[in-house]
């Protein structure tokens, strides 16, 4: 199994001081700590306007430093949101093969359509359409890089023949993979070959199921790029210390901080009834898929199931049971609004390196 | 997360008195609801809302309409303008100001549930080919809104909030959460259009309205069941939330 770490660039209030630089500094060295210990990947979002939340608006730019720091580790967008208004899909071929150049052939391509009326009434992007426009994004961009020229007639865009350049470093492309939130965006991927990322965890139950039926229809799958990507990645929170009361002492308020943040996000949903987006808000990470009972404003969510915030003992048998699953990679949040100071958010990383990612990495060697 | 930071006695100056949360369920079939949304301007958002509220952002004007045909206190309509926000991490609209038709119902609304209305004159209005909401109070329109170009939905794709009013209760000055179940029967979407808003006739002259976002409209039957939380204004939901009764 594969580990990531995922970063949402949250910020807390107050702005002013050098908070933001200081948020964008500690995820730099947190990256380059996770390269020299051996995770897998490092995804950001592109997320706009989400105050606090996420002040990842130029993924492209933070992970082409990323890459520039590191060696090894891979560079995921997680993901460019595939809606005309925000980005023109040349643009997105264009910076992302680019970014591809610059890390060597490191790049992971995430692809999204945005969850929220914040983002999405920002730019006038109309929620009816962007499941529309993102399914003409993933099928054309693989041509972009794959063809020496290239022309579309479409719905969102068209363009007399061009080369669409510089072209990605690997071949055909790099992998391509779709933003899970609502439940049956897993199958959208599944049918056009493309990776599960999960960025709203769902419980064990949730995702077996989920998991089950992406694999059955991935076999028959209509790729839309030159390769197919069945990799399933789910998101998930680490924070690791030798003394389980004292990861929970931390970790959980980051978790709960985290949570609010995401349920004070105004989903698009919430904003503008439409078909074309099935939940109310995202799944908060662990959260069975249920509707959550719209009762008591007090009640908190307390711990649940699946996260990564504990001993390294815990952890094991945590992402054994992902691995179980068949979950090919999980990928981290590391902090929440600051909540944890930066030593210890480095230490974590570095203990759950040693002594969690041994479990898995002997066995698959 | 941005906390109101207005007293909630300063904001609602004439919130209605609840002696006791023990009734019965009341039942209002075949409701008209129409909703409107405005996104308001943001920038000194916090003094919309108490400490016990986080506005969402952008924050959003709701105006919510119901005609009800029958009800224990005769038909009645009713124009509502609530401002969105989180209780907790609840998505919630705290009620900014109320008229309703009908005294009656008026009184047993705020005496039950603390949704205080004034009287008035409403017209909520559905038509084949469009909606419309108009408000009067003393002879002078406070909120004219129209819906155009209706485009079917499913029940399901409506969601409707629960709100959040203040009222004084035997523990105090609360917010009590109004949270009627509805079983939708009909929905569809509007172009949201503003023809006239009053934000002093509303009770809230800083509220502004200034970006269409939606408009829908619904036929449902619904319960107003006894109310069973409240929360401290003062203080954020996860310290103040009460169960009531």
């Amino acid at each position: 199994m594969k580990f990531g770490i995922f970063y949402e660039l949250s910020v807390p209030r107050p702005f002013g001081g050098g908070i933001e630089k200081t948020v964008y500094d500690n995820a730099l060295e947190q990256i380059r700590v996770a390269d020299e210990v051996g995770f897998d990947t490092v995804w950001a979002v592109e997320h706009h306007f989400l105050e606090e939340y996420s002040h990842c608006s130029a993924p492209e730019l933070f992970l082409t430093a990323a890459a520039m720091c590191t060696s090894r580790i891979r560079v995921g967008h997680g993901a460019v949101v595939c809606v005309p208004e925000m980005n023109h899909p040349v643009r997105v071929a264009e910076r992302a093969a680019v970014l591809d150049i610059l890390s060597g052939g490191r790049l992971e391509f995430g692809t999204a359509r945005s969850s929220t009326w914040t983002e999405l009434a920002g730019f006038e992007a109309d929620p009816d359409t962007t499941k529309k426009t993102w399914d003409e994004f993933v099928r054309t961009i693989p041509g972009m890089w794959m063809e020496e020229r290239f022309s579309h007639d479409g719905v969102c865009f068209s363009m007399p023949e061009r080369a669409v350049l510089p072209k990605p470093v690997q071949d055909p492309h790099p992998p391509m993979w779709v933003t899970v939130t609502s439940p049956g965006t897993e199958l959208d991927a599944a049918e056009r070959g493309l990776g599960s990322l999960g960025v709203a965890t769902a419980s064990f139950e949730e995702q077996e199921r989920r998991l089950t039926e992406y694999r059955r229809r991935i076999r028959n799958c209509d790729p839309v790029g030159g390769a197919v990507n069945d990799q399933v990645a789910t998101l998930n929170f680490l924070y690791c210390d030798p003394d389980i009361d004292e990861a929970a002492r931390l970790g959980v308020p980051m978790l709960g901080a985290f949570n609010v943040a995401n349920a004070h996000l105004l989903f698009t949903r919430e904003a503008y009834p439409t078909r074309a987006y099935g939940l109310l808000a995202n799944l908060a990470p662990g959260r069975r898929g249920r509707r959550a009972k719209e009762d008591n404003p007090g009640a908190r969510a307390g711990i649940p199931e699946g996260m990564a915030i504990g001993d390294p003992h815990h952890l094991v048998r945590v992402m054994k049971e992902w691995e179980s699953l068949g979950v090919d990679q999980v990928n981290f949040l590391l902090n929440a609004m600051e909540m944890i100071p930066q030593e210890q958010v480095l230490a974590s990383l570095r203990l759950f390196a040693a002594e969690v990612m041994p479990q898995f990495r002997r066995e698959a060697a | 997360m941005l906390s109101g930071a207005t007293p909630l006695e300063t904001l609602v100056p004439d919130a209605p008195e609840i002696r006791a949360f023990d009734i019965e369920p009341v039942a209002l079939p075949d409701v008209e609801i129409l909703q409107w949304s405005f996104e308001v301007a943001a920038g000194e958002v916090t003094e919309l809302y108490p400490p016990a509220l986080h506005p969402t952002l952008p924050p959003m004007a709701m105006i919510v309409a119901w005609s009800a045909p029958d009800s224990p206190w005769g038909a009645f309509e009713l124009a509502q303008v609530r401002l969105s926000c989180r209780s907790g991490a609840r998505p919630r609209g705290f009620l900014v100001g109320a008229v309703i038709d009908n005294a009656a119902a008026g009184g047993a609304l705020a005496e039950h549930w603390g949704l205080r209305a004034r009287v008035g004159r409403v017209a909520v209005e559905r038509y084949y080919d469009a909606a419309r909401v108009e408000v009067a109070l003393d002879g002078d329109t406070i909120l004219a809104v129209r819906g155009d170009d209706p485009d079917p939905l499913q029940p399901n794709d409506i969601q409707l909030f629960a709100a959040m009013h203040a009222a004084r209760t035997p523990a105090g000055l609360r917010l009590v959460q109004f949270d009627p179940t509805w079983e939708l029967t009909r929905a569809e979407r509007y172009a949201p259009v503003l023809e006239a808003f009053d934000a002093d006739g509303w009770g809230q002259p800083r509220l502004e309205p200034n970006y269409p976002v939606v408009a829908f409209g619904a036929r449902a039957n619904g319960t107003l069941p006894r109310l069973r939380f409240a929360t401290r204004p003062d203080v954020n939901a996860f310290e103040g939330a009460e169960t009531l009764g």
